[in-house]
């Protein structure tokens, strides 16, 4: 296990790593942070060859080349199904779909390109604690300068920047440790 | 000639309020002819009567055969009864089917709430007043401005 944990920290350019207990269900990964204060930043754009806006229960679909740009993350994919938030406030459930891919890079300038079928965002507020997540499924993939891990489903637990595995499959770019795919319990690695 | 030209764009904006209203009925015999610089307005039930909910303008109206209005330079704005501004919505050209409830337009549409957060653009556009629902054809462009997350917020 004590390999596992190497591999995966090493992989992903000296992260700290923690588990987390095989029995807990995927959402048990989701982070419990403080509700986090709001600052300013550069607004979120999508771009896409059309869109349908149901006013009645406030949501948007994106059809065709559809493309989100964030100060944080790049998304490209086939389609996208976005919750509207109301008076201003916060996304709180995103779909994207077919032909998912997500480019973003860490504080440290890691680059991280995920590819999947699925992701799915969710932002809730619950009393003082906020929860970020992204769900990657259908073979989602990570792949950094140092490795490259599968895992199904995949989490990336944005507001605390680490994601979660599920019997992670891990090939190390550097060869350490052999370099070999390798199967584990659910694992969380820190950025 | 003035009261003619406003009671044509009295009327053709009275079909208008059919596109953006929920439930609104078509009242006004469709007007036959042509107009300028034309607004008009809505307001709330009681008891906010006083409060503007819909404000509708345009550069120039003319009617069209099969019922349809064609109107330039249109603005929509909504408003909350409050009286804080909710949406406005810019077309430099769209076309009315009040009857059917649909407005119709290949060229540009911008929307964006009254705070600025969410902004929408495309080419192209179809708004079915009935399902309340707006189809944007082409080049699709979405700015959302909402707050990000502060790590290590405590």
């Amino acid at each position: 296990m004590k390999r596992i944990f190497l591999l995966l920290a090493l992989g992903v350019g000296g992260a700290a790593l923690a588990q987390v207990p095989s029995a807990l269900p995927a959402t048990a990964t989701a982070t419990n942070l403080p509700a986090a204060k709001a600052k300013s930043r550069a607004p979120t754009e999508i771009t896409s060859e059309a869109a349908d806006f149901d006013m009645n229960i406030h949501q948007a679909v994106y059809r065709g080349h559809v493309n989100v740009r964030d100060p944080e993350v790049n998304l490209t994919c086939d389609w996208m199904v976005v919750d509207l938030p109301e008076k201003g406030s916060h996304l709180n459930h995103v779909l994207a779909d077919t032909n998912v891919v997500v480019d973003f890079r860490d504080e440290k300038g890691e680059t991280y390109h995920v590819t999947s079928a699925r992701a799915v965002y969710d932002y809730k507020i619950v009393g003082v604690e906020t929860n970020e997540t992204v769900t990657f499924s259908g073979s989602p993939k990570v792949v950094t300068s140092q490795s490259t891990i599968e895992s199904e489903p995949m989490i990336w637990d944005r507001a605390r920047n680490r994601f979660s595995f599920i019997a992670p499959k891990m090939k190390s770019e550097a060869g350490l440790g052999g370099g070999g795919d390798t199967n584990a319990p659910m694992l969380n690695f820190l950025k | 000639m003035k009261i003619n030209a406003a009671k044509i764009c009295l009327a053709a904006g009275a079909t208008l309020l059919l596109l953006t209203e929920p439930g609104g009925i078509a009242q006004e015999k469709l007007p036959v002819g042509h107009g300028h610089d034309f607004t008009t307005e809505s307001y709330f039930e009681p008891p906010h009567d006083r409060q503007i909910k819909m404000r509708l303008s345009g550069a120039e109206v003319t009617s069209l055969p099969g019922s349809l209005e064609d109107i330039r330079q249109m603005k929509l704005e909504t408003f909350g009864v409050d009286g804080k501004l909710t949406m406005v919505v810019r077309a430099p050209q769209c076309t009315f089917a009040p009857f059917d409830g649909l407005a119709n337009s290949r060229g540009h549409i911008e929307l964006q709430t009254g705070d600025g957060k969410f902004h929408v653009e495309g080419e192209g556009f179809m708004w079915r007043q009935n399902e309340q629902f707006l189809t944007i054809s082409n080049r699709v462009r979405t700015v959302i401005d909402m707050p990000a997350l502060k790590m290590n917020a405590s």
